[in-house]
């Protein structure tokens, strides 16, 4: 039998969701097994989403849900046992290019699944991805473009990367609506989807060792 | 090579009728930027000026030989803005940006859930004058009039120069479904919220601005001589969004738009963004040859073809990608490939998936339209 909680994010009751925390917390329920049983909601979305049952509209307002929920939970969790990321995401929308609309979409179904997500934001030069990519050591970088003009900034910095000798440890993606498969091979990088379900897919394999 | 029987006009009511031309039309999405590009002009200088802009593309037009029609995407950033078109917060080049990037749109939360029914009160155009449009830009209020005048003077100059050229416009009208339209002004995840915590405000919105579009356009694309415009929606497809939504929300809209179109002998050019490949068979319901469907190559158009050949007619699909980073010979075999399979039996316009792109290598424009006018079908 799924949690209530579980239920809720999962049949969109973003209310419920809202009550339902709000009312365990102050029953002094373990705010990590909350986190839990919400992340347990989105496993469940996800599973609906891959039969067809749901749509992106529909994953996208459950992980907002989620969202919200792991925001009311974090001052509690701060006093708690800390909880291990599947996997660090470094995402970035790159010099020239200020949509962040995908990029958003994306970040929030990553974390939704568990993944530590860096969002460097829009307009990001090739030179401030090496240095973040350095500091955070990510398993998984992703660039977003609305605009091909932004093709060469993606290629300037996955070649900058490669130079600095950082470039194996991560998986490079690249997104967004003028993405192709030819674009993936120009800017040398592992995966290309116009789908951000799909890209969170391709993380979740590569993490389960399901992809190399 | 191919024997040219038709004249452009025909060649191109031709395949929107569904009929077989004497070859493929060919009628590129050329915007300012890609035209700009070509020209080797810096992007800044066509966005303050859309008379060089009207010029850049005419440059273009004639450089490559012409096509069928071109298509009238006269706009700078702020005139699409005041002109009630793109109703989004803008970045321009040579003031927000370097002289050479590309205009850019800004996805902000700028319409407000109450607004909803104050649009659904007023109507589109009083809210959007008397008090949205005042969020989105710096322009002085008191200069909105001579800058409309100054951005239907662009139109003008526009269609003349078609008229040099023994062409008309690809389109006399241009509207955003109203749809993608809050969309654009509530911004996409609050909008999505909306639609499924609380319709009721959005739906009313919707009908006072469906029934505001066609009351605009209907006189705007007559009086433009044209029987043809442009319906926009980026937003609505079943990439993103379930049946139970799109025929709530989106469908009985467009129908509306469009029947109201149709029943004036009036062509919808529905400019399609996005995968819409789960809901490409929706448009047969439409009345035979009263919409072109423009895809933007994330569409499978060949599936397309399948879904609603000789049903309705399809405009693209070469991606932005391919005449961005590709090379002619691609361009080329990309070209052939949908003369001969979309192209096939007719119904087919060629043209650039959404707009071509900023950095458009010439070469492969060229292939483009070289293509277009030499390659014979293999299947016909």
């Amino acid at each position: 039998m799924p949690d209530p909680l579980s239920v809720a994010i999962v049949e969109l009751r973003r209310d419920e969701v809202t009550r339902q925390l709000e009312t365990r917390i102050a029953a002094g329920q373990d705010p990590l097994a909350l986190l839990e049983s919400c992340r347990q909601g989105m496993t469940l979305v996800g599973e609906r989403f891959q039969r067809g049952d749901y749509f992106l509209s529909e994953l996208l307002l459950a992980a907002e849900s989620f969202k919200a929920a792991a925001a009311l939970l974090e001052p509690h969790l701060s006093k708690s046992r800390g909880t291990e990321a599947y996997g660090r995401v470094v995402l970035a929308t790159m010099k020239g290019d200020i949509h962040e609309l995908g990029k958003h979409i994306f970040g929030t179904l990553l974390r939704a699944q568990g993944f530590e997500v860096h969002d460097l934001g829009v307009d990001v030069p090739p030179v401030v991805l090496v240095r973040k990519v350095e500091e955070l050591q990510p398993q998984f970088v992703g660039f977003s473009a609305l605009l091909t003009t932004t093709f060469q900034s993606m290629k300037q910095a996955a070649d900058l990367v490669d130079r600095a000798g950082l470039r194996r440890g991560f998986k490079l993606m690249v997104g967004g609506g003028v993405t192709t498969p030819a674009v993936r091979e120009y800017v040398g990088a592992d995966f290309q989807s116009t789908d951000a379900t799909e890209g969170v897919t391709f993380c979740l394999d590569v993490v389960a060792g399901r992809r190399a | 090579m191919i024997r040219e029987t038709m004249t452009p006009d025909e060649r191109l009511w031709s395949a929107i009728r569904l009929e077989r031309p004497d070859r493929v039309p060919i009628v590129p999405t050329l915007c300012p930027e890609p035209a700009a590009r070509l020209n080797g002009l810096p992007l800044a200088a066509v966005v303050r000026d859309g008379r060089l802009a009207v010029d850049a593309a005419f440059r273009v037009f004639d450089g490559y030989g012409g096509w069928e029609n071109p298509y009238p995407a006269v706009y700078t950033p702020v005139g699409m803005q005041i002109a009630n078109i793109f109703p989004m917060r803008m970045r321009i080049p040579g003031k927000d940006l370097g002289e050479n990037d590309v205009y850019q749109v800004e996805e902000q939360e700028i319409l407000k859930p109450e607004d909803y029914d104050r649009i659904a009160e007023a109507g589109t155009d009083p809210f959007y004058y008397d008090d949205y449009l005042w969020r989105i830009t710096d322009i002085r209020r008191e200069a909105l009039g001579e800058a409309l005048g100054v951005f239907a003077e662009g139109y003008d100059y526009f269609t003349a120069e078609c008229a040099r050229r023994d062409r008309r416009p690809f389109f006399g009208g241009y509207a955003l479904h109203p749809f993608f339209m809050l969309s654009l002004m509530r911004s996409l995840v609050p909008f999505t919220q909306d639609l499924y915590y609380n319709p009721e405000p959005v739906e009313r919105a919707l009908q006072r601005m469906t029934a505001d579009v066609i009351a605009k356009q209907i006189p705007i694309i007559k009086q433009s001589g044209l029987s043809m415009w442009v319906l926009v929606e980026e937003r609505a497809s079943g990439a993103l969004y379930p049946p139970a939504i799109a025929d709530r929300f989106w469908w009985p809209y467009a129908r509306q738009i469009i029947d109201a179109c149709w029943s004036e002998g009036i062509v919808t050019v529905f400019h399609l963004d996005q995968c819409w490949d789960k809901n490409i068979a929706q448009f047969r319901q439409l009345p035979r040859g009263s919409a072109v469907l423009e895809l933007d190559s994330t569409t499978n158009i060949f599936a397309a073809k399948e879904a609603v050949g000789g049903h309705l007619c399809l405009h693209g699909d070469v991606p932005a990608a391919l005449l961005s980073i590709g090379t002619p010979e691609g361009v080329s075999a990309y070209c052939r490939r949908l003369i001969d399979e979309v192209g096939a039996g007719g119904g087919f316009i060629l043209g650039s998936g959404c707009s071509v792109p900023a950095d458009v290598r010439p070469e492969n424009f060229g292939a483009l339209i070289e293509t277009g006018k030499t390659y014979e079908p293999s299947k016909r």
